[in-house]
């Protein structure tokens, strides 16, 4: 597991600031320049003040974007160069409780848009960064300032949002299009074609009307949606109805991605009872995945280890467990696909998981 | 509830097929129509509809908004202009008896671009506002004028930022520097095979010794440039037909597995020779005969073929904004998102305008290269190509699948006013979809095999094939 923080020496900070490590030159104001390095501690001359960062030896961190925060040992590994994987945490707050949760909301909110806003102007070119929660879009005016203002600052850079959906209005649609319809990707979760169903899993009651009118306004927009539908024993039989409802009533989404629970959060105290073991058996899969690609809808398995997954779909199943959290079991040792798979999360527990795998 | 109009063919085995406008589908029965025709549905009948985007409530509610999008998508809209056909000589070093393109003679001077319109061309590229480029070499046989293909190639990859090249060629007298040429990354050879060496020969080659060169060549092309960036189309004669087994085996002897099944044009020098004008009956025969011919193969091959219309027909019936072949497009918008540079500077929007134009049939030309665009005829047709509300498609279960061919009905009958269903592109597409349909239908699994292939799924569901009983 790769640590999103780093340890710092104390650093007189008075409120939350944001700042680049460089090894050569500085090229912005907020760039720290790294001035000595010995065993596991690198030392940066930031304006003047010395910034001491303990890290592994073998740690890149140029070009890193780091967050202070006030008497905090540790400083956030905001955009980490080298990762495609970057993720800014926008708010714990949530206004569902899904019972796969692997973050359970909080109630305290602090806001750290300018920080963000600071972290897209250093990020790397062409960075692609995703904001994620809690939900985000309870801070529904800020998030669309702050894109608004990041599209503009750096034009190259792209953004992958989580959001429960419940919050897109049609008046919207112009935000959307200013913001830039290629530039961010929705990430939206959709459990169930049946109300009841996808309602008991996020627990919210007319949370599956609120989503249909919010991704209604996406498409009428022109968004980019990456629908997204964790598989459960509670919605596994339903999955080729919704294939169908998605093929005829969702037809502009990007990608519908299927994607295996994480053992964390919530998803950890209900596994029992929500864990589908898709490797034991994939039949209503199959058919869903089947049903879209013949529509031309692009379907993908997120947080499938590969050997869980039959030959003819496997192709479906990229590597997206983020670097931070993946592991692998020591009889992937042997296994010749080792490469091209995401592995499985850094809490998944093998003998609650996965029968019918082995390696490839 | 209110449902989207329904279009409805009957099939040979009594049951009926219904699509929308969006080109949702289904298979029913004679009741369900009556029952539809007589405003007598019943909950189930709504249910089925409702759970498969049939119906609405009120106008812009959601099962509206999302039909109105599918619509929507399987309308073709043109972008910029990155694709040219460029026609460098109208010289040949074979004479096909079916030629399609008025070829002339290999000596005949006088077809070739002259430095002043290769000028303008580069000139009108420059002019582009697309960052991505696709130009075909066609002729003539293209390669007599390598000198003018490597600087159209040099400058295009100066120019954008994505190129690719085709160079459309006999494979007759290639040297060293036109190996040179084909063996560039960004270059694909597109060649005719018309069906086997003996087929080949009849039709194209004639002797032996040229036979063997094709052959030999076809080879050495796949061997040094890897069977991904080679292609070739047999052009078949309707009045002597190959066995389709026959033709299966020799393109995958050269591990080519997308074939192009073209029947000889009635067009250009083959108007002379072949009376293709009613051809139509035959070549839908052999052509289903041709495609199960493909599902034995597949069952037990390890690497599948297709017909490549064939599957771009079947896809277009499952999905929405499957446009990518200029074939079969509605509206079929010409003059936009590609355009023909003839041998002296005309341009064209397609290659069949060129023909329909050399053979004084219509001046379908939109202009010169060297003076300008001019596409008065081009932009009167453009208001013509619709089917959507086409007297004789707007009852037709295929039309959100269909497209228009007006220079096809120019080329054929002088006008674009015929009967539909008395055109040849209304036969050939009509037996398409219904051959489409019949495999989508099949419980072979042979078929159902070959069709989750062609239709990009990893295995067959009968989901796709939705009955209402």
């Amino acid at each position: 597991m790769i640590d999103l923080r780093l340890k710092i020496e104390p650093f007189p900070a008075v409120e939350p600031f944001v700042l680049r490590l460089r090894y050569d030159a500085a090229s912005s104001e907020d760039d720290a320049i790294l001035v000595d390095r010995e065993a596991g501690r690198f030392e940066f001359d930031y304006n003047g003040f010395s910034l001491v960062v303990h890290a592994p030896d073998g740690m890149d961190l140029d070009g890193d974007v780091i967050m202070v925060l006030p008497g905090q040992g540790s400083a956030h590994r905001l955009v980490r160069a080298a990762s495609p994987h970057n993720t800014f945490l926008v708010t714990e707050q949530c206004d569902q409780l899904c019972v796969m949760c692997s973050q359970p909301p909080k109630k305290h909110h602090a806001d750290l848009f300018p920080q963000f806003l600071k972290a897209v102007e250093l990020a790397p070119d062409r960075a692609y960064i995703g904001l994620s929660g809690g939900e985000p879009m309870l801070h529904r005016e800020k998030m669309f300032s702050f894109l608004e203002v990041a599209a503009a600052a750096r034009p190259d850079v792209r953004f992958h949002i989580l959001t429960n959906g419940q919050h897109f209005e049609e008046a919207d649609a112009g935000r959307l299009r200013g913001i830039g319809v290629e530039r961010v990707l929705w990430g939206i979760p959709l459990y169930a074609r049946s109300p009841e169903i996808h309602d008991e899993i996020v627990g919210k009651p007319g949370a599956f009307e609120r989503l249909q009118c919010s991704l209604s306004n996406l498409m009428l927009a022109g968004a980019s949606v990456e629908l997204r539908t964790v598989v459960m024993r509670q919605n596994f039989s339903e999955l080729p109805a919704l294939a169908n409802y998605i093929c005829n009533r969702l037809p502009f989404i990007s990608v519908w991605a299927l994607m295996q629970m994480e053992r964390i959060g919530y998803g950890r105290m209900n596994w029992a009872s929500s864990f589908m073991d898709t490797s034991s058996d994939f039949s209503a899969l199959k058919s869903a995945i089947n049903t879209v690609c013949a529509r031309g809808i692009e379907a993908a398995l997120y947080n499938f280890p590969l050997c869980s997954v039959p030959q003819p779909y496997r192709h479906l199943a990229p590597s997206t467990i983020s670097d931070w959290k993946r592991k692998y079991l020591g009889s992937c040792e042997g296994c010749g696909s080792r490469d091209a798979c995401g592995g499985f999360f850094e809490w998944y527990k093998h003998d609650e998981g996965f029968r019918g795998i082995s390696p490839l | 509830m209110n449902v989207f109009p329904l279009k409805f063919r009957q099939w040979d085995d009594g049951t009926f097929l219904f699509a929308d406008d969006a080109g949702g589908f289904f298979r029913s029965d004679e009741t369900f129509l009556t029952r539809y025709a007589k405003d007598m549905l019943t909950d189930d009948d709504f249910s089925f509809l409702e759970e498969n985007g049939h119906v609405y409530r009120q106008v812009a509610d959601y099962s509206f908004n999302a039909f109105m999008y599918r619509w929507a998508k399987r309308l073709y809209a043109p972008g910029d202009l990155d694709y040219v056909i460029f026609v460098p000589t109208l010289r040949c070093n074979l004479s096909c008896g079916y030629c399609q393109v008025s070829r002339v003679n290999e000596n005949t001077p006088g077809f070739d671009w002259d430095e002043t319109t290769l000028q303008a061309t580069l000139k009108f590229l420059d002019s582009l506002k697309t960052t991505r480029m696709k130009v075909e070499f066609q002729g003539g046989e293209p390669l007599l004028r390598i000198d003018l293909l490597e600087r159209v190639r040099e400058f295009c990859r100066e120019r954008f930022d994505e190129v690719e090249f085709v160079v459309c060629t006999n494979l007759h007298q290639l040297g060293t520097r036109e190996w040179a040429f084909l063996s560039a990354n960004d270059t694909y050879v597109s060649t005719s095979l018309d069906a086997n060496a003996s087929v080949h020969q009849r039709q194209r080659t004639i002797t032996a010794e040229r036979t063997a060169e094709f052959f030999g060549n076809l080879r050495r092309a796949i061997d040094i440039l890897g069977p991904s960036k080679v292609s070739a189309l047999p052009t078949l004669d309707v009045r002597n037909l190959p066995d389709p087994r026959s033709v299966i085996e020799s393109f995958t002897s050269f591990e080519m597995r997308s074939i192009y099944l073209r029947p000889v044009n009635y067009q250009g020098f083959a108007r002379k020779q072949f009376q293709a004008l009613d051809s139509a009956v035959r070549w839908n025969a052999y052509h289903a005969e041709f495609i199960d011919a493909m599902i034995d193969y597949n069952w037990t091959a390890n690497e599948p073929v297709e017909e490549y219309y064939f599957v771009h027909c079947l896809r277009r019936v499952l999905r929405s904004g499957h446009n990518g072949h200029t074939d079969l497009r509605n509206p079929n918008v010409l003059g936009q998102s590609y355009l023909v540079i003839d041998h002296d500077g005309v341009f064209y929007p397609t290659d069949e305008a060129r023909m329909v134009t050399r053979i004084g049939r219509i001046d379908l030309s939109m202009g010169n290269v060297r003076t300008g665009f001019s596409s008065v005829t081009v932009d009167a047709l453009n208001a013509e190509a619709t089917n959507n509300l086409h007297p004789d498609c707007v009852h037709c279960s295929y039309q959100p699948f269909c497209g228009v061919d007006l220079i096809d009905d120019l080329s054929r009958y002088g006008r674009i006013d015929m009967p539909k269903h008395d055109t040849d592109f209304c036969r050939r597409h009509t037996h398409l979809f219904d051959k489409v349909f019949e495999l989508i239908y099949s419980e072979d699994p042979k078929v159902r095999k070959s069709v989750a292939i062609w239709a990009g799924m990893p295995e067959y569901d009968p989901a796709i094939a939705k009955v209402h009983a």
